[in-house]
Order: C-alpha cells, then structure tokens, then sequence
C-alpha cells in the first residue's frame, strides 16, 4: 500500500514533506565532453565532482498489490560517508502545466548495517546497479551525469559492465511541499541546455 | 561516547520512585557530581501489522529509539538483531511504512531524568515511565575517556558501587559481544532496550499509600 498522497497527510513532528522535483534526459557517449564543457560553464564553480555509487533496491511484499521500495545507496570511492536510504513516492498527478515529474521523498543517512537491517525488517533485495559519473550544482539544484553498470555476479561491484553507450542525465532538486515556482526554474535551465541534451518530464510509469 | 552500563535500580523499601530517585541523587551529590542538565531515552514499538504476509514466522518487533545526547539521530533495532542509526527522518520513513509496521502506541516508554558529572563520568538518573505512571528507576553510567568495553569494566563497577552500593549490576551483556571492538552509542540503546522490556514485564510499582 503505497503511503496516502502527501497533501492529505498532516505535518508530523515538525517535519515537512520533501518533494523531489526531476527532469531526465541522455546523451550518447561521445557527446559528453561537450556535455560536462557546458555544465562546467552554467553551474557554480567548484572543483569537479565525480562518484562512484553502488545502489541495491529493495522491495517489501505484503498483501496490497504494488510493494513498498526502497532505495539504499553507497559510495564506492568515499570513504567514511554514511549510506543514504531513500524512499520516493508515486508522481504527483498534478495539472500539465507543471514542468518536472514531482514525487515525494525521504532521505535517510544511515550507519553501514543498513542492508542487514532491511533484511530483518523484511525487505528483499531486488536488484543493484552501479552509478558513475559527474555531479554539478547550480544554487539548490543538483544535476548528475552518468553511466548505469549492471553487476554481473550479484554482491561483486569489481565485474561490472555498461548498460548502454550512453550517459543518463538528471537535473533535481528537493524541496518542501507547495513550492511549484521550482519546476519553472529547472525548465529554464533545461533550455540552456538544449540541444545538448533534451531534458524532460518521463513519467516511470509509461515505461513499463 | 564512551564506554556506558545502563541498569535498573529497585524502588527502595516503602519509599516512592521520586524519593528513591532523589535518595540517589543526593548520594551522588555527597560524592562531589555536578548537574548538567537532564537527558531522555525514549522507545516506541513496531510490529509487522498483519498483512504481512508470513512463511510461518511471528511478527517481529522493531524498536524505534531516541536519546537526547544525540539530538538528530534515531535509532532502530530488532532483539538479538542488528542496531541500526539513522538520522531524524526515519521516523517520517516509518509513517509511510504505516501499512506494514504498526506503532504499538501503548507501548511507549521512556526514562527522563537529571545528568550528573563527576571528572570522567557522566551519570544519569532516570525514572521509567510508561504512559502517566512510572514504573521504575534508570541509572545510566558512562565512562567518557574509554572506548573499549574490557579495559574499564573494573572501574566502571567500583565507581558505581559508591553509590549504588549493593544494587550495583553485573557486566552488560553487550560488552560479552565487544572483545576488543569499540563501544558505540548502538550499544547503548541496546542496553536501555533491554531495560524497558525488563520493566515493562514487571509488576507495576504499586502506589504508596498517602500518609
């Protein structure tokens, strides 16, 4: 049973609901070095940022039809940094006019124990893969190139082989709930990419 | 954090918690502790709801704690399971795993109470609660500068015995597990863990007549 929709539900202790905002597109691999050249450009100066993470989706069946899924996710080449867990909601049916695909979500830092303890609780693992590539930021929102490795014998992240010949591009930022004037922003900046690369609003669900 | 014994102390003969709580704390003042403050552990528990379903096995219970010398952090743990920290948002998580954990509201307890330091030491006195009604005492002890369980057990116990006196505990049995590894605040909230169950399947302390 998926969780009641977020605007029905009541501010509980305090917390506010987070909401990720998202617009994905992709770019063939030989187009991202103009890619990360442009990027370098808009976002803010920083040294360049790459990672290395490892992601293990979990599923919990119950008697409802569609489990509940979380997200682990650790880094391979940062030590010391806890594992985030992540839970995203269905997408938000809002009006058309809104310009990124809006789903709520709750991040989770954790100690390293984290999937022996999903276990316990009674989650599955469902599948993992391995995410590579450059993280940029511009004011709250966070855009990431990357390329998704399948893990070839599962629990070993050293054999690990591309997905496709293509870099998976997303642009997202969280914020609280209501705050809608945040699409606006990220679809301008989508422009600004074009025609690099076309970012838009894919609803998971059509692709299934 | 260093190395902690979190244990129970019995109401003292035909005096309420608060006096026995207050008698303690008398003691440790005598012995030259300043209050710092106070602290409070709290425990809510879980179990899998019903529609989980089940090869054969019982619901589990999960237990989600708090301790307000960790302010951002929450803990969640099985018995005998693995002890997991996460940061506050876990308990936005749990709402929305409504579905497949119920909150035993019921069950809630806690041990709120006064921090007291002496040098090296950090004590603090307790009182369970359950609801409206308390039902016991919670003496946490830490001692700050040590992170190996093994090395100062010894002087952990003689520490304690100059104001527990006689109800001075044995060693946790979650330093049997330690070796030589590093005590962490995990540990700790094992041991609190333990200590509410034990409370919560105790008789209720009776009410002291009214004099």
């Amino acid at each position: 049973m998926e969780a009641p929709p977020v605007t029905m539900m009541p501010v509980t202790g305090g917390t506010i609901n987070m909401m990720e905002y998202l617009l994905q597109g992709s770019v063939l691999d030989q187009s991202l070095e103009s890619l990360l050249h442009r990027l370098r450009g808009l976002c803010d100066n920083m040294e360049p940022e790459t990672f290395l993470d490892h992601e293990m989706v979990f599923l919990l069946k119950g008697q409802q039809a569609s489990p509940f899924v979380l997200r682990a996710r650790r880094s391979m080449d940062k030590s010391g940094m806890p594992w985030h867990l992540r839970y995203l909601g269905q997408p938000e049916i809002g009006d058309k006019n809104r310009h990124a695909l809006v789903r709520n979500c709750v991040d989770i830092a954790t100690s390293d124990n984290l999937t022996d303890f999903l276990v316990e609780m009674g989650f599955r693992m469902d599948h993992e893969f391995v995410a590579k590539g450059h993280v940029f930021r511009k004011g709250i929102m966070k855009i990431m190139v990357y390329k998704i490795f399948r893990i070839l014998m599962p629990g070993n992240t050293e054999s690990i082989e591309p997905l496709s010949l293509s870099y998976l591009v997303e642009l997202n930022v969280v914020a609280p709930a209501g705050q809608d004037i945040v699409s606006d922003d990220m679809r301008n900046f989508a422009e600004q990419l074009k025609p690099l690369v076309h970012l838009e609003k894919i609803d998971p669900k059509r692709l299934m | 954090m260093g190395v902690t014994c979190v244990s129970q102390v019995p109401v003292a003969e035909g005096k309420s918690v608060q006096q026995t709580v207050e008698l303690l704390a008398r003691r440790l003042e005598a012995l030259g502790a300043d209050k710092q403050g106070t602290f409070g552990v709290d425990c809510e528990t879980y179990h899998t709801a019903a529609t989980l379903g089940t090869q054969g096995q019982t619901g589990k219970l999960m237990y989600v704690m708090h301790n307000s010398e960790y302010p951002l952090s929450c803990f969640a743990l099985f018995e005998n399971g693995p002890c997991l920290v996460a940061d506050a948002n876990f308990d936005t998580l749990m709402v929305k795993l409504k579905g497949f954990f119920q909150n035993a509201k019921a069950n809630k307890i806690e041990s709120r109470g006064t921090r007291y330091q002496y040098c090296d030491f950090l004590v603090k006195l307790g009182t369970v609660t359950m609801g409206p009604s308390a039902r016991g005492i919670s003496v946490e002890v830490e001692y700050c500068p040590c992170v190996i369980a093994n090395d100062c057990w010894n002087l952990l116990m003689e520490f304690m015995q100059s104001f527990m006196g006689s109800h001075t505990p044995g060693i946790p049995s979650v330093f049997g597990s330690k070796h030589d590894s590093t005590y962490s605040p995990g540990d700790t909230m094992v041991q609190y863990m333990e200590l509410f169950n034990k409370i919560r399947k105790q008789q209720q302390v009776p009410v002291a007549g009214i004099r």
